[in-house]
C-alpha cells in the first residue's frame, strides 16, 4: 500500500518535471514558428535594399504613332499596345495590392517621359502605378491600383495624352533601419571596447588587491543592474543635449544612441575581458618583467596579444545586445523610421523599427515578423561564434 | 657614463609606467562613477516636478508628491499624476509572472540536470540558452501576435470582453516567459552543483530517485534558484518594450481582473514619449526614480532573505560538525 502510494507520487512528480521542460521547448518553438510563418512572406532581398518610404513620381506621358502589336506576351501581364508598356497585379512590400511596370518596349513613349515641369524621368520596370489620368477623345479617364491592371490597361488605351502617371519607387524596406544598425554597433564599439579594456587591464594588472579597487569592480558591476529604459532617460538629460551641444544636431541621434549603449555595456566588456586577462598564466607577466620591460610594456606586448580572444568575446556579446535593444534607444535615437541615415540624425535600428511598425494604427505584422527573422538569424550566428571563439581558444591552451 | 644612461632610462621607464598607471586609473574611476552620475542625475530630475512650477490649464502648479506616492490615477491633461496605483500593478505583475515561471523554471532544471537522458538534456539546455538570447522586443511581438489572441479567445470562452487581448494575463504570460530562461540558467547551476555525498545518502537511506531528487536535491540548491529568482524580478521590474506593447495603459485604479488592461511603471515611462518638454515630460524621470527605488528595496530585502536562508544552511552543517 506504502509503495504503490509512494509510486504514484513519485510518478506525477517525475511528470511535472517532463511538463516544465516540455513547456520550455514548446514555447521556443512557437516563437520561431510565429516568427517564420508570418515573416518568410515578406521576407526577401529587396526588402533589405528598399527605403522605406514610398518615392512618389508624376509623369506626363504622349502616345508616339510606333506600334506595338509585336511585343511577345507573357501570361498574367496586360499590354498596352498604344504604350509598348506590360504591367501585372502585384504586392508591395506591405502585402497590399499594386500594379507592377514589367515590360517597357525600346521604343515606348514611356522611355522619354517628362516630369510636370518639364525634367526627363526615367521609369524603370519594377517600379509601382498608382494613379493614371488619361486625356482621350471621350475625355479624362482616371484609373488607381484598385482598378487592377486589366482596369489600367483598358484607360491606358483610351487616349494618346497621359496628363498625370503617377508612379513609385517601392517601399516597406529596411534599408534605413540596417544602416543605422550597423552605424550604431561600428559607434558603440569604437566607444566602449577601448574604455572598457583599458579598466579591465587596470583592474587586473595594475590595480593593488584593497579596498578601494574592489569598490571599483562592485560599482561597474552595478551598472549591469540597471535597467536599459533607465540609460534611455539618461540618454534625454546626458547624451542628447551634449551631442546637440558640440554638433549641429538637435534632439535625439545615433551618436547619442552610441553614447548610450557604451555605459550600458561597459560592464560586459570589463568583466569579459578582465576573465580573460586572470587566466593568462602569471609566468607571462613574470618572464616579461624579469626581461626588464617595464610594466606598460608587459600590458601592451603581452598582456594584451593574449587577451585578444576575451575582447573579441565581448565585441560579439556587444553586437548581441546592441541588436535587440529597444528600450533605451527609443529614448535615444527616437522611434521616426529614416531612410537616409547619419550619425548625428535621428534613426531606428531593426529592433526599434519592430516596435515603430507595431506600435502604428495598423500594425504591421509581416514586416516586423520578417525583421525578427533577421534578428533571430544574427543573434544565432553570434551565439555560434562565441562558441567557436571559446572553442579555439580552449585549443591553444592545450598546446601550451 | 654609461652607468649613468641605464638609470636615466630606468627613471624614464617607472615615469611612463607611473603616468599610463594613472591614466587608466582614471578611465577606470571614470567607468565606475558612471553609476553614480546615472543615480544623480535621475535623482535631481526625479524630484524637479515636486518643486518646480509648471504652466498648465489651471494656471501654475507644481506636482504634490504625497498625490504622487499614494495617487490612484494618471492623466495627461489635466495633469493628474498618481502613481501609487501603477507601483502595485506593477508588483502585481511580476509576482504573477513569478508563480508562472518559478515552478516551470526550477522543474525544468531539475528535469536537465538529473532526470533527462544525456542528449535530451543537451538539446534542453541549447533551448533555454536561445531563449534568454531573444531580444525582448521579439517577445513583445510574439504576445501581441499569439498570446492576445489565445487570451481573446479565453475571454470569448468565460464570456469576457477584452480589449483585443490586451490585458493583465497577456503581459504576466509575456514577462513569464522571458524570465523563464533567466531563472533556468542559474537554476541548473545550482542544481548541478549540489554535493553528489548528499545525493548518495539520501539513496542509500532508501528514499526514491525522485523524491531525492525534490527532498535533497532542490533544498541543496535552494540558496542558488534564490539568487536566479532575484535576478529574475531585475528582469521582471526593469522589462519594457515587450510589456508596453501587451498591457494597455489603464487610466486609473489597481488591475486585479486578468482580462483587464494594466500599466507598469516602464510602460507610463514609454507611453509619453512624444513629449520633450513640460511637466509630463519632467513627470517620466520620477517614475524612473521611484523604478529605481523599487528596484533597490525589492534586491536589497531579497538578498538580506537570502542571507538567512544560506546562514540557516551554514548553522545545520556547523551543527552537524559538532555533533560528529
Amino acid at each position: 500500500m506504502m509503495e504503490t502510494k509512494r509510486k504514484i507520487k513519485d510518478l506525477l512528480a517525475n511528470g511535472s518535471t517532463y511538463l516544465s521542460a516540455s513547456i520550455s521547448l514548446i514555447v521556443l518553438l512557437a516563437i520561431i514558428l510565429f516568427v517564420f510563418i508570418n515573416g518568410s512572406k515578406t521576407l526577401s532581398f529587396k526588402m533589405l535594399t528598399s527605403p522605406y518610404y514610398e518615392t512618389p513620381y508624376f509623369a506626363i506621358v504622349e502616345a508616339n504613332d510606333e506600334d506595338f502589336s509585336s511585343i511577345e506576351e507573357k501570361e498574367g501581364v496586360y499590354y498596352s499596345y498604344k504604350y509598348g508598356i506590360g504591367i501585372k497585379d502585384s504586392k508591395d512590400l506591405e502585402k497590399k495590392d499594386a500594379v507592377e511596370i514589367v515590360y517597357i518596349d525600346e521604343k515606348s513613349p514611356f522611355n522619354s517621359a517628362k516630369s510636370v515641369d518639364g525634367k526627363t524621368l526615367k521609369i524603370k520596370v519594377g517600379q509601382q502605378i498608382k494613379r493614371i489620368q488619361v486625356k482621350g477623345e471621350s475625355g479624362i479617364k482616371v484609373a488607381t491600383t484598385s482598378s487592377k491592371a486589366s482596369g489600367m490597361i483598358e484607360v491606358l488605351d483610351s487616349g494618346n495624352y497621359i496628363n498625370e502617371f503617377y508612379y513609385v519607387d517601392m517601399g516597406g524596406g529596411i534599408r534605413g533601419s540596417l544602416l543605422a544598425t550597423l552605424m550604431l554597433v561600428g559607434l558603440t564599439l569604437l566607444i566602449v571596447i577601448p574604455i572598457g579594456v583599458i579598466s579591465a587591464i587596470y583592474l587586473s594588472l595594475y590595480a593593488k588587491d584593497n579596498k578601494f579597487t574592489s569598490l571599483l569592480r562592485s560599482l561597474i558591476d552595478m551598472i549591469g543592474g540597471i535597467p536599459s529604459i533607465i540609460f534611455g532617460l539618461i540618454s534625454l538629460i546626458v547624451f542628447i543635449p551634449f551631442v546637440s551641444k558640440i554638433s549641429s544636431s538637435n534632439g535625439a541621434s545615433v551618436l547619442a544612441g552610441a553614447f548610450t549603449l557604451s555605459i550600458m555595456l561597459l560592464p560586459t566588456v570589463i568583466r569579459t575581458t578582465e576573465e580573460r586577462i586572470n587566466a593568462i598564466p602569471k609566468t607571462y607577466k613574470s618572464a616579461s618583467l624579469a626581461l626588464g620591460a617595464s610594466l606598460t610594456q608587459t600590458a601592451f606586448k603581452v598582456i594584451l596579444p593574449n587577451a585578444l580572444p576575451g575582447i573579441l568575446t565581448s565585441i560579439i556579446l556587444c553586437i548581441g545586445r546592441i541588436i535587440g535593444e529597444s528600450a533605451a534607444l527609443i529614448f535615444a535615437m527616437g522611434t521616426a523610421i529614416q531612410d537616409n541615415v547619419g550619425i548625428l540624425q535621428p534613426a531606428t535600428t531593426l529592433a526599434v523599427h519592430i516596435w515603430s511598425v507595431m506600435t502604428d494604427e495598423n500594425p504591421n505584422f509581416g514586416l516586423a515578423c520578417a525583421i525578427s527573422i533577421i534578428i533571430l538569424v544574427i543573434v544565432l550566428m553570434l551565439n555560434i561564434l562565441v562558441k567557436l571563439v571559446s572553442l579555439k581558444f580552449k585549443k591553444y591552451e592545450v598546446k601550451k | 657614463m654609461e652607468k649613468d644612461n641605464k638609470l636615466k632610462r630606468i627613471e624614464h621607464k617607472t615615469l611612463i609606467d607611473k603616468m599610463v598607471k594613472y591614466a587608466f586609473l582614471s578611465i577606470c574611476v571614470f567607468c565606475s562613477l558612471c553609476v553614480v552620475f546615472i543615480a544623480l542625475f535621475i535623482f535631481i530630475k526625479g524630484i524637479t516636478p515636486f518643486f518646480k512650477k509648471y504652466e498648465t490649464s489651471v494656471g501654475l502648479k507644481s506636482v504634490n508628491f504625497f498625490k504622487f506616492i499614494f495617487g490612484g490615477t494618471w492623466f495627461k491633461s489635466p495633469n493628474i499624476y498618481g502613481a501609487g496605483y501603477i507601483v502595485i500593478n506593477t508588483l502585481i505583475v511580476v509576482i504573477l509572472s513569478l508563480l508562472i515561471s518559478v515552478p516551470l523554471s526550477v522543474l525544468t532544471a531539475l528535469f536537465v540536470v538529473r532526470i533527462a537522458p544525456k542528449k535530451l538534456s543537451m538539446i534542453l539546455s541549447i533551448v533555454i540558452e536561445l531563449l534568454s538570447g531573444i531580444p525582448s522586443i521579439i517577445y513583445g511581438l510574439f504576445g501581441l501576435g499569439v498570446l492576445t489572441k489565445f487570451v481573446e479567445g479565453l475571454g470569448s470562452i468565460f464570456g469576457i470582453q477584452t480589449a483585443g487581448g490586451i490585458s493583465l494575463l497577456a503581459t504576466v504570460l509575456v514577462l513569464s516567459i522571458m524570465i523563464l530562461p533567466t531563472i533556468t540558467t542559474i537554476a541548473i547551476t545550482s542544481i548541478s552543483s549540489v554535493n553528489n555525498s548528499l545525493i548518495l545518502g539520501s539513496l542509500a537511506l532508501g528514499a526514491s530517485p525522485t523524491q531525492t531528487n525534490f527532498k535533497v536535491v532542490l533544498i541543496g540548491a535552494k540558496s542558488g534558484i534564490f539568487s536566479g529568482i532575484i535576478l529574475g524580478i531585475g528582469r521582471a521590474l526593469g522589462e519594457a518594450t515587450a510589456i508596453t506593447m501587451v498591457c494597455g495603459n489603464s487610466g486609473s485604479g489597481i488591475s486585479l481582473n486578468p482580462f483587464d488592461i494594466t500599466r507598469t511603471l516602464t510602460s507610463t515611462m514609454l507611453q509619453g514619449i512624444h513629449e520633450s518638454s513640460g511637466m509630463d515630460y519632467d513627470i517620466r524621470f520620477s517614475i524612473g526614480l521611484l523604478l529605481i527605488v523599487i528596484i533597490i528595496v525589492t534586491n536589497l530585502s531579497l538578498n538580506l532573505i537570502k542571507n538567512r536562508i544560506g546562514n540557516n544552511d551554514g548553522n545545520k552543517k556547523k551543527n552537524k560538525r559538532s555533533a560528529s
